[in-house]
């Protein structure tokens, strides 16, 4: 089986800082995995980076074993979810935002039905009335979930993560343990929650830019 | 009916009329002599100037060297556009240039070969002051339209990256804030159309009635103008905004940091 994600000594230069310093990793789909470290280390860039939001100084970065390019990045684009610890929701309310991608061409004809809408809250612990709040009025937590939903109704396979639990009480945490717990779902997170940590099969620690540890299923 | 002359000795006296500010500025505890003078005195050197090459131009009245004052107006506004945008010129000169000089052009053909129609379409006297004054207040659109554009796509990055993971293309992820950007633009166009006339008498008629025109005539040739500078600014907004989102990204769909001038 080939890998879903793959950095081979990728560098990372912001600024004219270095961010990123010859990381090389792989993921197979269907892996959980989190990224540690301390603040400023470079997890949330490894997920930027993949995303195409960093340009790659040295190395390459590979997606289904294909080169990250301009032309590709739109692929890992589609295939992937990013939620951030405020997502955005790009919209008035809930409900426009959960549409918002099917208004872009690629998912036009994808448009989710209502009761595709309401059992995916379901299984976030969201309740349905959600739907009419407006986007600015929802916690942190829900924002998350609702990005997550955006995710789930998209069929997307891939989920970055970026400190997603960290604002979720322990009911809404477990809901969201409940959907990655599907082994078609791959996970590449960052988290200092024990808990988020003791679930991912694979924990990468970094340092100042640099993959210090990698460890898979308790083995170093 | 001819307009009078203002004499020298009268224009000394009308120089004279800025003492009346100038003394309450003092006043007031606001020492700006120095920049008040500058101003006056720029003013008069460039309108002298401006002048004698109007007389010359309107006397010679050859196409050419009506055609090379445009372009010389179209540079100068190219690069006052980007100046006061905050965008970097070597980027972006040919794009604005492009965008300004195609939608004057064709605003200023459209009224001066269409409706005016002089005996001669490149007559100075109509394209020279037309052609400026569409300009001038395309001037103002097109700085509005880029700054607003610009600023709200570093304002709003997180959630501009958030549309492309969703999927949505460059345009489509743009597009809230370019909707905004020309809107912002073409708004105060829109707002001085619906209360021209109740506010204050426009500049352009004002001249032609002191020039002894006819009200009427005058006021034809407002709401031509008015209507020229609406479609030239929306139409140079729009194309000068697409061109940019070419230069302004990376492959990857990602703002250039190096095209913004910082300030």
């Amino acid at each position: 089986m080939s890998p879903i994600i793959r950095f081979d000594r990728v560098s990372v230069i912001v600024h004219e800082k270095t961010i990123l310093s010859d990381i090389s990793f792989t993921l197979f789909s269907g892996e959980k995995a989190v990224l540690c470290g301390k603040s400023g280390s470079g997890k949330s860039s490894i997920l930027r980076t993949l995303l195409g939001l960093h340009p790659v100084k040295s190395g390459t970065v590979y997606f289904q074993e294909k080169p990250l390019t301009p032309s590709s990045v739109q692929t890992v684009r589609s295939c992937t979810a990013y939620i951030g610890q405020e997502p955005m929701l790009g919209a008035e309310s809930v409900r426009e935002a959960l549409l918002l991608p099917f208004q872009f061409k690629t998912h036009r004809d994808h448009r989710p039905t209502e009761a595709q809408l309401i059992d995916v809250l379901q299984r976030l612990h969201l309740p349905a009335d959600i739907l009419r709040q407006e986007s600015s009025r929802i916690s942190g937590g829900e924002k998350q979930r609702i990005a997550l939903a955006r995710g789930l109704l998209l069929g997307k396979k891939l989920y970055l993560l970026d400190e997603v639990t960290s604002a979720l009480d322990a009911e809404s945490k477990q809901a969201v343990f409940d959907v990655f717990s599907d082994p078609h779902l791959t996970v590449l997170s960052v988290a200092h929650d024990p808990e988020w940590l003791e679930r991912c099969g694979i924990v990468f620690e970094l340092e100042a830019g640099r993959l210090t540890q990698v460890t898979r299923n308790g083995n170093t | 009916m001819e307009t009078l002359d203002i004499e020298l000795p009268r224009m000394a006296l009308l120089y004279g009329l800025c003492l009346l500010p100038w003394l309450l500025l003092r006043l007031i505890g606001l020492r700006m002599s120095r920049d008040i003078g500058i101003s006056i005195l720029r003013m008069s050197i460039q309108l002298a100037l401006v002048g004698i090459y109007l007389k010359m131009l309107f006397d010679l009245n050859h196409p050419w060297l009506n055609g090379l004052w445009i372009l010389v107006m179209l540079l100068v506004a190219d690069l006052s556009i980007l100046r006061r945008a905050g965008l970097k010129a070597r980027y972006f000169v040919l794009a604005t240039f492009m965008a300004i000089a195609s939608s004057i052009l064709f605003s200023t053909a459209y009224l001066v070969i269409l409706v005016i129609q002089p005996t001669h379409f490149y007559d100075a006297r109509y394209i020279v002051p037309l052609a400026g004054m569409i300009l001038g207040n395309c001037l103002q659109g097109n700085v509005i339209a880029l700054e607003r554009f610009y600023s709200a796509l570093r304002k709003n990055e997180n959630e501009y990256a958030t549309f492309l993971m969703l999927g949505a293309t460059r345009w489509e992820a743009v597009r809230p804030y370019f909707r905004d950007a020309v809107k912002a633009a073409i708004n105060p166009t829109i707002a001085g159309m619906a209360t021209m006339g109740l506010v204050s008498l426009p500049g352009m008629m004002t001249g032609q009635i002191l020039g002894g025109s006819e009200p009427w005539l005058a006021v034809k040739y407002q709401i031509a103008i008015m209507i020229c500078i609406f479609t030239s600014t929306t139409i140079a907004c729009i194309i000068n905004l697409k061109l940019s989102l070419n230069i302004a990204f990376n492959a990857f769909d990602v703002l250039r940091d190096e095209v913004i001038d910082k300030p």
